[in-house]
């Protein structure tokens, strides 16, 4: 749900001259997969083993309990992110200026909370409006 | 339309029933909410990286196997990024 509403903003994103890239420890092959079946105008990006969401602080371990329910569902995260500890990123998104700053961050241990895209967006405006003073 | 949190609450509210198509049992959904509610007491979302900070920059591969670097895409204006855990 969260990468088709990002989807609703692309165009207005790219409007205001930024771009948006999604991060996800899955595996390529099903990154190729799921882009492909939504029909994503940016990209998905695999970061192996979430070294890049360590560096951002995000990553945590699924406790042994959770992993035996989902492993219960039929989920398996260790097939499509090779990750056999069962680690994940919090979800989160960042809105990064021109150097490298970041200028507005929402992250959320409850993964059922999911940052608005419009609020994304006003977060870009503002942004924008102020790199224009 | 519905904003993206009304529609993840839609489907929360559904699955959380119990009712088809998830047919969630009860302990089922007590289980996830127990491991929610201990994530957030680690402290885990204050110690993420926060507005002011310096972004790390990253180089990774996209869907096509073609190799992303941040420090290109900054080159030409702000950058969202948005951390998705899989749809596993």
């Amino acid at each position: 749900m969260e990468l088709e509403a990002l989807q609703q903003i692309y165009a207005d994103v790219r409007g205001l001259g930024a771009q948006i890239v999604v991060i996800t420890p899955e595996l390529e092959r099903y990154t190729r997969a799921l882009h492909k079946k939504l029909n994503l105008s940016f990209d998905i990006l695999t970061d192996l083993h979430l070294k890049i969401a360590e560096q951002f602080r995000l990553v945590f371990t699924l406790p042994d309990y959770l992993r035996d329910l989902y492993k219960s569902f039929g989920s398996s995260l260790d097939r499509f992110n090779d990750e056999p500890e069962y680690r994940l990123p919090m979800p989160a998104r960042y809105v990064i200026d021109e150097q490298g700053i970041i200028r507005a961050a929402d992250v959320n241990a409850d993964y059922t909370i999911r940052p608005e895209p419009a609020e994304t967006l006003r977060q870009l405006r503002s942004l924008s409006a102020a790199a224009a003073d | 339309m519905a904003s993206l949190q009304q529609r993840l609450d839609e489907f929360k509210k559904s699955f959380e029933s119990g009712a088809p198509p998830y047919n969630a049992p009860y302990e089922a959904i007590e289980t996830m909410h127990r491991a929610t509610a201990e994530l957030k007491a680690t402290g885990i979302e204050e110690r993420a990286l926060k507005v002011g900070h310096r972004a790390p920059s990253f180089t990774l591969f996209n869907q096509d196997h073609a190799q992303i670097e941040s420090t290109d895409l900054l080159r030409h204006g702000p950058l969202v990024v948005s951390f998705f855990r899989g749809h596993w």
